[in-house]
C-alpha cells in the first residue's frame, strides 16, 4: 500500500518494511537478527530455525525490489557477537552493489569493526532524506513539515468487534509527524498502540496491508 | 515408650493422643510412613520425639556431633518458623544437645556458611532450598549422616510441581543413604494411600500409615443478604455483605477472613475500614505479596490475640496455629470441600473445640454453594490431589542443578528418577531427549552452534560456565510468577512486591492500594517502585494473576444435587432464600432437573450467545466450550468468544449459532471425543498458557528475582514467543508435548470431562430462547476472562472487524505512550 509522506511516496510492505521507489531505498526496523543464538549461547534452548525465516524474507525483498540502498532503523543484530553473525555476513555479501546503512539502536552494541568489515555504514542517530527523518527511537522534536520514520516500539494493534472478537496484528502507526514501522524480526513481540482516530493505523496481514 | 516425650508432655500438663504414641513406636521400630492428622493436634510432636529418640539411641555418650540428622521440609516459610520454635522449645526444656537450624530463601549467606561449617542436627527447610543445597559442590557430604526426612503438609505439595521437587530430592537422598526414613504429614485427602506411596516409593519395605482419627466438629453458616432482590446476579467481590460480617467479628475473639485473591483481600480490608472506621488498628491484612516483616508482624499479633480480624488469602491456609482465632469467614467460593474444611479448621484449635466458618457468597447463585458445602462435608466428600507425572521441565531443572554442583552420570540418574512416581513411565529415549536439550540445545544441530549449557566430560555431565551456574541457582524452584517489582517507601522500608506489568501502567503521582495503604508512585528505578503514603481515598487495586481454581467434582456433584432439591422444593435455608431467583429463572427460561441439560440461546447487541449449564466446574466447562466450538466450526467457519464459570459456559458469536435440538444432541455426543478434544486444544490458548510455567521451570525464561539484580541483559522474551517458536520449529519437543499433557490432566481434567460428556449424553437437552439474559446466564455473561476459538481465515476476520469498526467509534485503546525495548 502506498502512502505519501511529505515529498516522498512510501510503499508499506506486508513483509514489515517500507520501500521508497524514487530513492531505490528499502527501510527495515528492529530485525533482532542473532537473537536466537544469543539465547542459545546463554544456555536457553530455543530451537534454531527462526533465523532462517528472517533471511528468507530478506532475500525475497531484495530480489523483488532490487534496492540500491538498504537502511536498517536500529536493532539489526541482537546484542553481543555470536555465530549468527556469519548468516548476516552471508546475506550482506550476497548484495555487493547495495549500500547498507545502520542507524544504531539500543541493541546494536557491537564494536564498529564488525560493521566496517561488511561495509555497513553506521550512523549514530538519524538520517535525513528530503522531508523524511529516519531514526531508531522516535524523535522528541521534529521540524515542521518533516516526518520521522522510526522503529524501536514494535507497534501492534488490537481490533475489537461484535461477539467480543479481537485480533492482534503488527502495524504501521502514523501519528502526527511520526511513522512507526513494525518490527521485522521473527523473534520479536508486539506493543499494543492506542487505537485513536487521530492515528492512521495500517494493520499487517500475511499478504497485504489494511488501513483501519 | 518414648521417655522424653512422656516426661515432656507431663511437664507441659498434656496427655499424648494415641496417634502420637503410635507414631513414636513406629519410628522406634524403624518404619517410614504417613501421618494423617489435622492441623493443631500435635502432629509435629508425634514425629519429633521419634526423631529425637533415634538420635539419642545412635549418639548418646558419643563426643562427636552427629551432623545433619533430620531434614524437615515444609511448604511455607511461615510454617518453618513455627516448627523451629516448637522444636527448639523441646530441646531447651529437656536440655538436649540437639540443635535446629532454619534454611529458607530468607536465610542469610553468613548463616548458610555457618551451617556448612557445623551442621545443626536438624534443618527446617523448603523443597526449593533442598534443591539449592544440591546445587552446591559437595552436597552429598552434608547429607551423609541424614536419617530422617519429614515432609510436612504433604497433601499441599502433592498436587503441585513442588511435590515433584520433593520426589526428586528424596530420590537423591535415598541414593546417599538407602536406610533413610521418610515421614509425611498430611491432612485427609481422597487419595491418602496414593499420597503415601508416592512419598515413600511404592516398594518401601517398612511403610506404615497412622491416622489421628480426631474428628473435628465444624459449623457452616451462610451469610445471607437482607433481601435477594438487591443482591447482584454476578460479581466476585462480595463486599455488599461486609456490614453483615461486622457483628460476627464483634462477637468473636479473633477472626480470619479468607478471600480467594490478593486484590480481593486488599479491597475487603479497605472496605471494612470504610464501613467501620473503629476497626482501624484492630484488623490487618496478610497475603503472599506483602513483605516478610509485615507478614511476621501480623502472624505475631494473631498469636498474641491482639487483632480482632485479619483479611488474608491462602497465605494463612496452612499449618501455623493461631490459638486465639475462634472464627473463620470465607468470602466467595472456596472451590473445594477439603480447602473449605481446612480453612474452617483454622479456628477452634483446642481439643474438642468446634470450628466455626461463615460463608459469604459474592453473587446470588453462589448462595447455593453454602448448602452444597454442608451436604458434601456431611457426606465426607473429600477431594483427591492429582499428582503431576512426567514433568520434564522439573527433570531438566534437576539435571542442571546436579550438573552445577558435582555433576551426574546419565545411566545412574535415569535409574534413580525412574524410582519416583513422577518419572516411573519415562523412557530412556525421553530421558535422552532431556539430556540433548541441556547439552546441545535440542535435537536439531546448526552449523556454528554456540549452545553449551551442560557439557559431558568422561560421561560426567557438568556446567562449566559460571554465569550459567549462577543464573540456574537463582532460578531453582517450581513456582513461576510474573516479573515482580519491589515496593518500597522513600526511606527504604520494604512493603512487598507487585507484578511489573501493573506498575508499568502507572505514571508517577498515580495512587494505588497496596498493603492496605493508599500509596503514591514516586518513581520506578531498577525493578523497584518507590512510593510515599498518599492521603487520597481513591486509587487502583493491583490485580494479581492466578487464583482461577475450578469447583471440585465433589462440590459440583453436591451442587447438582442441591439444584435438584431446589426444584423439588426441599426445605433448606439457602435454597429457600433463593426460591425467588429460581422462580425468575423458570419465568425467563427453565429450571433443569437432574436428568436434563439446559441450553439457552439469547441475542444481545454483542451477538448470538449460547449458554450451557452442565454444573461441572470451570475447567471442564472450558474444555467443553472448546469442543462444542470446534464441532460447530465444522459446520461452517466461526469465531467464538467463550466464557465460563463453575455452573456453565457461553459461546458468543457475531453470527447466528445453529441449534436445532437434534444437532445439540450431536454436539454433546461422546463419539470421536478424543479426536475432537485434540483438535479443540490446538485451536485455543490452553497449551500456550501451560507452557508459561514450563518455560519458566525448564529455564527458558529467566525471571530474575526482586532485589536480586542479576545481569540478564537482552535475554528477556516472553513465554508466548517461545511457545510459537517451538511450535513452528520444533513441534515434537518434549516440553511442548508436556504442555499439552498438562492441559489434558489439569486444565481439561480429562477423566472428569469424559464422565461429564457421558453423563450429559444420557440427558435430555432442553433448548430455550429467552428474550433476556437469565439469572443463570448473567454471571457467565459478566465474566471478563475469555477464551477464543476461530477457524475463520485471518482475512475474513480482519474484514469483518474492519467493517464493524467503520460503523462505530473506535473503542479506547489499551495502552498509550512509549516504552523501552
Amino acid at each position: 500500500m502506498e502512502i505519501v509522506l511529505g515529498n516522498a511516496v512510501v510503499e508499506l510492505l506486508p513483509q514489515r518494511a517500507i520501500y521508497l521507489l524514487q530513492h531505490s531505498l528499502l527501510v527495515i526496523a528492529d530485525l533482532h537478527l542473532g537473537k536466537g543464538m544469543h539465547f542459545r549461547k546463554a544456555g536457553i534452548f530455543i530451537p534454531p530455525g527462526s533465523a532462517e525465516k528472517d533471511y528468507t524474507v530478506l532475500h525475497e525483498l531484495m530480489l523483488r525490489y532490487r534496492p540500491r540502498k538498504v537502511w536498517f532503523l536500529g536493532d539489526l543484530f541482537h546484542s553481543v557477537h555470536n555465530s549468527d553473525w556469519l548468516l548476516l555476513q552471508a546475506f550482506i555479501l550476497a548484495y555487493p552493489d547495495v549500500h547498507f546503512v545502520l542507524i544504531r539502536g539500543n541493541h546494536d552494541i557491537l564494536a564498529p569493526e564488525h560493521y566496517t568489515a561488511l561495509s555497513i555504514d553506521v550512523v549514530p542517530e538519524r538520517l535525513v532524506l528530503g522531508d523524511l527523518v529516519f531514526s531508531h527511537e522516535p524523535l522528541e522534536h521534529i521540524a515542521s513539515g518533516k516526518v520521522n520514520v522510526a522503529g524501536h516500539i514494535h507497534p501492534g494493534c488490537l481490533l475489537r468487534g461484535l461477539g467480543r472478537q479481537s485480533l492482534r496484528l503488527p502495524c504501521f502507526y502514523l501519528y502526527e509527524q511520526i511513522l512507526l514501522l513494525p518490527a521485522f524480526g521473527a523473534l520479536t513481540g508486539l506493543y499494543l498502540m492506542e487505537m485513536t482516530k487521530r492515528a492512521s493505523i495500517f494493520a499487517v496481514l500475511p499478504e497485504r496491508i489494511v488501513l483501519l | 515408650m518414648n521417655k522424653w516425650a512422656e516426661d515432656w508432655f507431663e511437664f507441659k500438663g498434656w496427655k499424648p493422643y494415641p496417634f502420637q504414641r503410635n507414631t513414636w513406636k513406629a519410628i522406634a521400630g524403624g518404619y517410614s510412613g504417613l501421618l494423617n492428622a489435622p492441623t493443631g493436634c500435635g502432629k509435629t510432636y508425634a514425629i519429633w520425639f521419634g526423631v529425637l529418640a533415634d538420635h539419642q539411641k545412635r549418639y548418646a555418650g558419643k563426643k562427636k556431633r552427629s551432623g545433619l540428622h533430620c531434614l524437615w521440609i515444609t511448604p511455607l516459610r511461615a510454617l518453618s518458623k513455627e516448627i523451629l520454635n516448637a522444636t527448639t522449645t523441646v530441646s531447651e526444656d529437656l536440655d538436649l544437645p540437639y540443635t535446629i537450624g532454619l534454611r529458607t530463601g530468607d536465610t542469610s549467606a553468613a548463616e548458610r556458611a555457618r551451617q556448612k561449617r557445623q551442621w545443626p542436627e536438624a534443618l527446617i527447610t523448603t523443597p526449593e532450598s533442598v534443591h539449592i543445597m544440591m546445587s552446591q559442590k559437595g552436597y552429598a557430604d552434608a547429607f551423609k549422616d541424614l536419617q530422617f526426612v519429614v515432609i510436612d503438609e504433604w497433601h499441599e505439595l502433592l498436587g503441585s510441581k513442588r511435590g515433584v521437587l520433593v520426589e526428586l530430592a528424596l530420590s537423591m537422598l535415598k541414593q546417599i543413604n538407602p536406610q533413610l526414613k521418610i515421614w509425611g504429614i498430611s491432612a485427609t485427602i481422597g487419595n491418602i494411600d496414593e499420597a503415601r506411596n508416592i512419598l515413600l516409593g511404592a516398594e518401601h519395605p517398612h511403610a506404615t500409615m497412622i491416622r489421628a482419627n480426631i474428628v473435628k466438629k465444624t459449623l457452616i453458616e451462610t451469610v445471607l443478604p437482607d433481601t435477594l432482590e438487591k443482591f447482584p446476579w454476578a460479581g466476585h467481590l462480595g463486599i455488599r455483605l461486609a456490614e453483615k460480617i461486622l457483628p460476627i467479628i464483634d462477637a468473636s475473639h479473633s477472626t480470619l477472613i479468607f478471600t480467594n485473591t490478593r486484590s480481593q483481600a486488599e479491597i475487603w480490608y479497605q472496605h471494612l475500614l470504610q464501613v467501620h472506621p473503629d476497626l482501624a488498628g484492630a484488623i490487618a491484612l496478610h497475603h503472599g505479596s506483602l513483605g516478610e516483616e509485615i507478614r511476621q508482624w501480623v502472624e505475631e499479633a494473631l498469636h498474641q490475640g491482639t487483632l480482632k480480624a485479619v483479611v488474608c488469602t491462602s497465605s494463612l491456609d496452612l499449618g501455623v496455629d493461631f490459638r486465639p482465632v475462634d472464627t473463620v469467614i470465607q468470602v466467595g467460593s472456596a472451590k473445594g470441600v477439603a480447602r473449605f474444611l481446612q480453612r474452617a479448621g483454622r479456628s477452634g484449635h483446642h481439643p474438642g473445640a468446634t470450628s466455626r466458618i461463615y460463608f459469604v457468597p459474592t453473587h446470588s447463585l453462589e448462595i447455593m454453594e453454602g448448602s452444597a458445602l454442608r451436604y458434601a462435608a456431611g457426606h465426607q466428600m473429600i477431594e483427591s490431589r492429582l499428582p503431576y507425572i512426567r514433568s520434564f521441565d522439573v527433570l531438566i531443572q534437576f539435571m542442571v542443578t546436579l550438573a552445577v554442583s558435582d555433576g551426574f552420570r546419565a545411566d545412574e540418574l535415569f535409574e534413580q528418577v525412574r524410582q519416583t512416581h513422577c518419572y516411573a513411565s519415562v523412557t530412556r529415549k525421553e530421558f535422552d531427549e532431556c539430556l540433548l536439550m541441556i547439552t546441545r540445545g535440542g535435537r536439531m544441530l546448526e552449523a556454528y552452534d554456540e549452545f553449551h549449557k551442560v557439557v559431558a566430560e568422561d560421561g560426567l555431565y557438568k556446567v562449566t560456565d559460571r554465569r550459567i551456574a549462577m543464573r540456574h541457582r537463582l532460578s531453582i524452584g517450581a513456582i513461576v510468577s510474573d516479573v515482580m517489582m519491589q515496593v518500597k517507601f522513600l526511606g527504604g522500608k520494604y512493603l512487598g512486591s507487585i507484578e511489573e506489568w501493573f506498575i508499568s501502567r502507572l505514571q508517577p503521582e498515580d495512587s494505588f492500594w497496596f498493603a492496605g495503604r493508599n500509596l503514591e508512585l514516586v518513581r520506578v528505578k531498577d525493578m523497584q517502585a518507590i512510593v510515599r503514603p498518599s492521603g487520597k481515598k481513591k486509587g487502583i487495586v493491583p490485580s494479581w494473576m492466578g487464583g482461577r481454581l475450578p469447583l471440585s467434582s465433589y462440590l459440583t456433584d453436591a451442587l447438582r444435587h442441591k439444584l435438584n432439591e431446589a426444584r423439588q422444593q426441599v426445605k433448606d435455608r439457602e435454597l429457600d432464600f433463593l426460591q425467588p431467583l429460581f422462580e425468575e429463572q423458570k419465568r425467563r427460561s427453565y429450571l433443569p432437573a437432574e436428568q436434563e441439560l439446559l441450553i439457552e440461546k439469547v441475542w444481545t447487541k454483542e451477538g448470538c450467545h449460547l449458554f450451557v449449564y452442565p454444573f461441572e466446574g470451570k475447567f471442564v466447562h472450558e474444555g467443553m466450550a472448546a469442543i462444542i466450538a470446534y464441532r460447530l466450526g465444522r459446520i461452517r467457519p466461526f469465531s467464538f468468544s467463550m466464557a465460563m464459570n463453575d455452573y456453565g459456559f457461553e459461546l458468543l458469536s457475531d453470527q447466528d449459532i445453529p441449534v436445532e435440538e437434534a444437532l445439540l444432541q450431536e454436539l454433546f455426543s461422546t463419539d470421536n471425543l478424543s479426536a475432537d478434544i485434540a483438535g479443540s486444544i490446538n485451536t485455543t490458548e490452553m497449551a500456550r498458557r501451560k507452557f508459561r510455567d514450563i518455560a519458566g521451570i525448564a529455564g527458558l525464561v529467566f525471571q530474575g528475582y526482586p532485589g536480586k539484580q542479576v545481569k540478564a541483559r537482552h535475554l528477556q522474551a516472553n513465554s508466548g514467543l517461545f511457545f510459537k517458536v517451538f511450535q513452528d520449529y520444533d513441534p515434537d519437543n518434549l516440553l511442548l508435548k508436556q504442555a499439552y499433557e498438562e492441559v489434558y490432566d489439569f486444565q481439561l481434567e480429562i477423566v472428569r470431562m469424559r464422565q461429564a460428556f457421558e453423563r450429559i449424553s444420557t440427558h435430555e437437552v432442553i433448548l430455550k430462547q429467552p428474550e433476556q439474559l437469565t439469572p443463570f446466564a448473567f454471571p457467565i455473561f459478566a465474566e471478563v476472562f475469555r477464551e477464543k476459538f476461530s477457524n475463520e481465515s485471518l482475512e475474513d476476520r480482519m474484514n469483518k472487524l474492519k467493517a464493524q469498526l467503520e460503523q462505530e467509534e473506535p473503542k479506547h485503546g489499551d495502552r498509550t505512550g512509549k516504552r523501552r525495548r
